[in-house]
């Protein structure tokens, strides 16, 4: 089996039921905890609308930002050129389209059409140089800021890296990087996503679920208060 | 009876000595060898002894005699394949039966050891009466012939790498002829089938060099099979620019765009009909709008459908993902109650 | 029990000018349960705080991307720039002890030690993280990208720091004094009592004490009572004016917690059910706290649950009771025509959610409120919270604090800096001090009460 039979036969399964199992273990692990009711008169009784603070806590308060607005900017270049090259790039539409393929054993095709809209090559490999950079200077700054540098660990370097890889070797591979055969770069590619997918669930890629869990608690629990959001 | 040297014969065949010298200067190129390699490829071949060559056909649809033997009238090429002594070769010998036979046992016993074996077809593991010459089984056959052979050449991608009758479920078992030949040089011309010339250019450094080309990974000579389609097409631009025909027939495909969503192969395609192409030059797939289906690399008929895009991979079933998800869900369960309880237990405590 | 050393005597109800109440030197409080070496009091330390876990704080823990941006939003922090102060980081220990105690992947952490335990060292390192620089005031919650409610962690922190007995000097005696003689600073019932005595003779006003039935339930701090006695003689004005059927109740009259503050949920319990106990008794159907921050906290936001059931009274600040009878048209107040600005008390207001009552009552004051930059919710915190302006070691990072808002109020020009939170209030008197500042903190009911227009007969 060369390896690139393995990138996308048996690891990639491996890889997802790692990843599903878990996302599940650590989801349900966390929420499935005790909670104690708020025996406390609320202030607002509709806490259900401190949900909002999902929304509203994406950018901070104007009062806040001085600090951080390189850390805000930084972070949202770095995500939104990840997840457009991620789902608007056409041999992904096209791997994603494939899901149904092996969910229910037809083609996406003969479903809905061809999956989505994809963004042209060029805008695509702008967005992942624009990532790659945005992710260099995130890193940077964590090697710099005194604050950033006590409190990060493992968690967070090796977390950069399994991001990192996805978008340097896809790069590389579109690029035929440094005359390697194709097929090894493009191996090499999808081992790399599948190592994300793998330490997703244990490291702080979880943010991408606990942000809704967070987020909405306190901004239920502040609602409640009529506390500031 | 011993063969004159190539030069003669080709004199003979009222080849010019300037169209013999444009055909090594063709072929030097092709090869991708130094054109001042050229004298010596003409002095080689003009000393060259016309080789017995041993044409083994197995589990094979005779494609690649098909299209070896596409002559265009009388173009070097096929000169130059029929100044080869083809002692033994099913659709193009005359002899047929026991003539046949014995045909081929006294070429093997004059040239033991020096004699070139072609094989094309895949050879059954499974039960030897599956394919047989002459009454004698693919396999006993092909290990005799071996051991007399100079060095041999498999031919297309049966030979090569067990081809369409290895195809899933390969109800013959059936093997490439290196997972039998261990002891001999084997060069893979793969292809289903291989490019005409790329044969006959792959005889022509034999012949010129007395040695194996180049060979990649697999076996496969390095100056045929060294870059992929998707290296050397035309249509290139339109992959990186990110215009691709959506469905046969579309404006795409009108346009000639790429063909990457219709399920071309080429990015992973190691073969010369990009540069080379069909037919001495006219087209190749791709050209004539549909995709490469891969068909020189190994198991080509088993990696997703022809027409499926390459970046698919194998997500898994929904028996797959459903049980990760239980798995999952079950250890969330397990793992909440368990810390419950440890709280329970710190509360009595 | 322990013994304390020296300087806690019995306090003259009549020394009402004294300086600031401190408490020299306790002994350390050690959780008294038998003979057992640092390291396994650590561990069940930390066993009980896991108790405390629940969904909310794991959720909180799970998210936690490092990203550090809370400690832009710390006044510690700010006035340092030293990233020990970050705010996640005060829950390290804590962290490691949730992951491997109580997470979802608990097992696989103790199984290959990924985590290491805590130890005696490391928390009592990190108690000045966790007492000395942090108000609870809760900015980094505001802050955070993910929506971690931090300061609510450090409060359930603190609960583990007070089991492993780590808790500063300063807090640890107060709240066990409290416990003891029903005040931190000394009020008890008799010097309360008394004091009241002496303050209605003195100022020629009512002050009811354990009427048998009453509306209004009123609390006072001890901080009040101890250093601002004028805002007992204010509620008692106040409570007058609008006609109020209220008391005090000499068996629920302290609203401070420092049980809640030292992170003793016993005590904490104690003092609150107090209260609660002191309102049933009395039928009250309001029950009215004082200026004062964390009081609003521990009785309005966890009362109920300390109680195990709903309180069958409301509970209001007594800034939001002022608004209350502004809007109602119950207070008439002379204008001040001068103008002001209000420093937020960040438990009443960031945190408690009572942000425009105290504005209301300022606008009934006729004052001109010139906000400062940040305010209300965003506003930065005194630095003399969560008992941080008792512990005296923290003294000089709380004075570096204090410079924030002396330059916010300076920057409104504004002639009366007004607050309604004894706690802040004392800070503020204390900065002053420190710096020689000429702006005086004032007492939103201070103020109300100094102006309302009694009818003359």
């Amino acid at each position: 089996m060369s390896l690139l039979d393995f990138a996308r036969g048996p690891a990639l399964q491996w890889s997802i039921v790692i990843f599903l199992i878990g996302v599940l273990w650590r989801l349900l692990g966390v929420l499935l905890l005790r909670t104690r009711k708020d025996l406390s008169e609320p202030r607002n009784a509709a806490a259900w609308k401190g949900l909002r603070l999902i929304a509203l806590r994406s950018w901070p308060r104007k009062e806040f930002l001085g600090g951080t607005a390189f850390g805000e900017v930084m972070g949202y270049t770095f995500h939104l050129g990840f997840l457009l090259a991620l789902f608007f790039f056409v041999p992904h539409v096209l791997f994603f389209a494939d899901i149904f393929r092996g969910l229910l054993g037809t083609d996406l095709r003969s479903l809905v059409g061809f999956g989505w809209p994809a963004l042209p090559n060029s805008i695509v490999t702008l967005l992942s140089a624009i990532s790659i950079a945005a992710l260099v200077a995130v890193l940077i700054h964590r090697l710099v800021s005194p604050v950033k540098r006590l409190i990060s660990n493992f968690d967070d370097y090796f977390s950069w890296f399994v991001t990192m890889a996805p978008l340097a070797t896809g790069m590389a591979a579109f690029a035929h990087l440094g005359g390697w055969p194709y097929e090894r770069l493009l191996a090499v590619h999808i081992l790399s996503a599948e190592l994300l997918l793998v330490w997703f669930p244990f490291g702080k890629l979880m943010h991408a679920f606990t942000i809704f869990a967070a987020r909405g608690s306190t901004g239920m629990i502040f609602e409640r208060k009529g506390a500031s959001l | 009876m011993s063969s004159p040297l190539l030069g003669e014969f080709l004199r003979s065949r009222g080849v010019t000595r300037r169209g013999f010298l444009q055909f090594c200067t063709a072929t030097a190129s092709l090869m991708g060898v130094s054109s001042a390699l050229v004298p010596r490829i003409a002095a080689a071949l003009e000393q060259a002894r016309r080789p017995s060559v041993i044409w083994l056909p197995f589990q094979e649809c005779t494609g690649c005699t098909e299209s070896i033997t596409r002559a265009h009238g009388s173009t070097i090429e096929s000169l130059i394949f029929q100044a080869i002594s083809l002692d033994y070769q099913h659709t193009l010998q005359a002899a047929a039966g026991d003539a046949a036979e014995r045909a081929r046992e006294s070429a093997m016993k004059e040239n033991w050891g020096r004699y070139l074996l072609i094989v094309d077809g895949s050879i059954p593991t499974g039960n030897p009466g599956f394919s047989t010459v002459a009454g004698r089984d693919n396999l006993s056959l092909l290990q005799e012939a071996a051991r007399g052979a100079a060095a041999i050449i498999a031919l297309g991608s049966c030979a090569a790498f067990g081809g369409i009758p290895g195809a899933s479920p390969n109800p013959t078992g059936a093997v490439a002829v290196s997972d039998i030949v261990k002891d001999k040089p084997i060069i893979k011309v793969s292809g289903c089938p291989p490019i005409p010339v790329v044969i006959t250019g792959v005889l022509t450094q034999y012949l010129t060099f007395g040695k194996l080309p180049e060979l990649d990974a697999l076996g496969r000579p390095r100056s045929f099979y060294g870059q992929t389609i998707h290296d050397r097409c035309y249509r290139r631009p339109f992959y990186e620019r990110g215009q691709f025909a959506d469905s046969f027939d579309d404006e795409g495909a009108r346009q000639g765009w790429c063909l990457y969503k219709l399920g071309c192969k080429g990015p992973t395609t190691h073969n010369a009909c990009a540069t080379v192409k069909w037919n001495a030059g006219t087209s190749f797939p791709i050209e004539a709008g549909h995709g490469c289906i891969g068909c020189s690399e190994p198991g080509f008929w088993d990696k997703g459908g022809f027409y499926e895009p390459l970046s698919t991979g194998n997500w898994g079933t929904a028996r797959t993902v459903g049980t990760a998800i239980g798995v999952g869900a079950a250890l969330g369960v397990a793992s909440a109650a368990l810390a419950r309880k440890r709280q329970k237990d710190a509360e009595g405590a | 029990m322990t013994g304390t050393t020296t300087a806690t005597r019995e306090l003259d109800p009549l020394e009402l000018d004294k300086p600031r109440v401190s408490i020299s030197k306790p002994e350390h409080r050690f959780d008294t349960q038998g003979e057992m070496p640092d390291t396994e009091r650590v561990e069940r330390a930390m066993k009980s705080f896991v108790r405390d876990f629940g969904r909310t704080a794991a959720v909180y823990m799970e998210s936690c991307i490092h990203c550090g941006m809370c400690a832009e939003a710390c006044h510690f922090y700010e006035v340092t720039k030293d990233p020990k102060y970050t705010p996640i980081w005060k829950l390290e220990p804590f962290k490691q002890a949730y992951k491997r105690e109580y997470g979802p992947f608990a097992t696989v952490y103790r199984a290959l030690n990924l985590k290491p335990k805590v130890t005696v060292e490391r928390l009592q390192e990190w108690q000045h993280l966790i007492y000395d620089s942090c108000t609870v005031c809760g900015r980094c919650s505001l802050m955070c990208p993910m929506g971690i409610d931090i300061a609510s962690l450090v409060s359930q922190a603190r609960h583990g720091m007070f089991k492993a007995g780590l808790v500063p000097h300063e807090l640890a005696a107060v709240s066990e004094r409290a416990h003891r003689e029903g005040s931190p600073l000394g009020a008890t019932p008799k010097v309360f009592a008394d004091r009241c005595e002496w303050l209605a003779d003195e100022h020629e006003v009512e002050i009811h004490i354990d009427k048998p039935q009453a509306d209004v339930l009123c609390a006072m701090s001890s901080i009040e009572i101890m250093k601002y006695p004028e805002s007992v003689v204010a509620t008692a004005r106040v409570m007058k004016h609008v006609g109020a059927d209220w008391t005090f109740r000499l068996d629920g009259y302290e609203a401070t917690n420092f049980g809640l503050l030292a992170g003793d949920s016993a005590t904490q319990k104690e003092l609150t059910l107090k209260i609660i106990h002191a309102a049933v008794a009395c039928g009250a159907k309001v029950v009215i706290l004082p200026e004062c921050g964390h009081a609003y906290t521990a009785l309005r936001w966890m009362g109920a649950n300390m109680y195990g059931k709903p309180l069958p009274f409301k509970v209001m600040h007594i800034a939001e009771f002022l608004a209350e009878q502004a809007r109602a048209g119950k207070l008439r107040l002379r204008k001040l025509g001068k103008s002001a600005t209000f420093h937020d008390p960040c438990q009443v207001v960031r945190r408690g959610g009572a942000i425009e009552p105290p504005r209301e009552v300022l606008q009934a004051l006729g004052v001109e409120l010139r906000e400062m930059y940040p305010t209300k919710g965003t506003n930065w915190c005194c630095g003399g919270g969560g008992g941080v302006v008792a512990i005296h070691r923290a003294d000089q990072l709380r004075h570096k604090v204090f410079k924030i808002k002396m330059e916010q109020i300076e920057a409104t020009g504004a002639e009366l800096p007004v607050t309604t939170c004894a706690n802040c209030r004392q800070t503020f008197d204390d900065g002053q001090a420190h710096f020689k500042w000429d702006k005086t903190m004032h007492s939103l009911l201070e103020l109300v009460a100094d102006n309302l227009i009694e009818d003359e007969i």
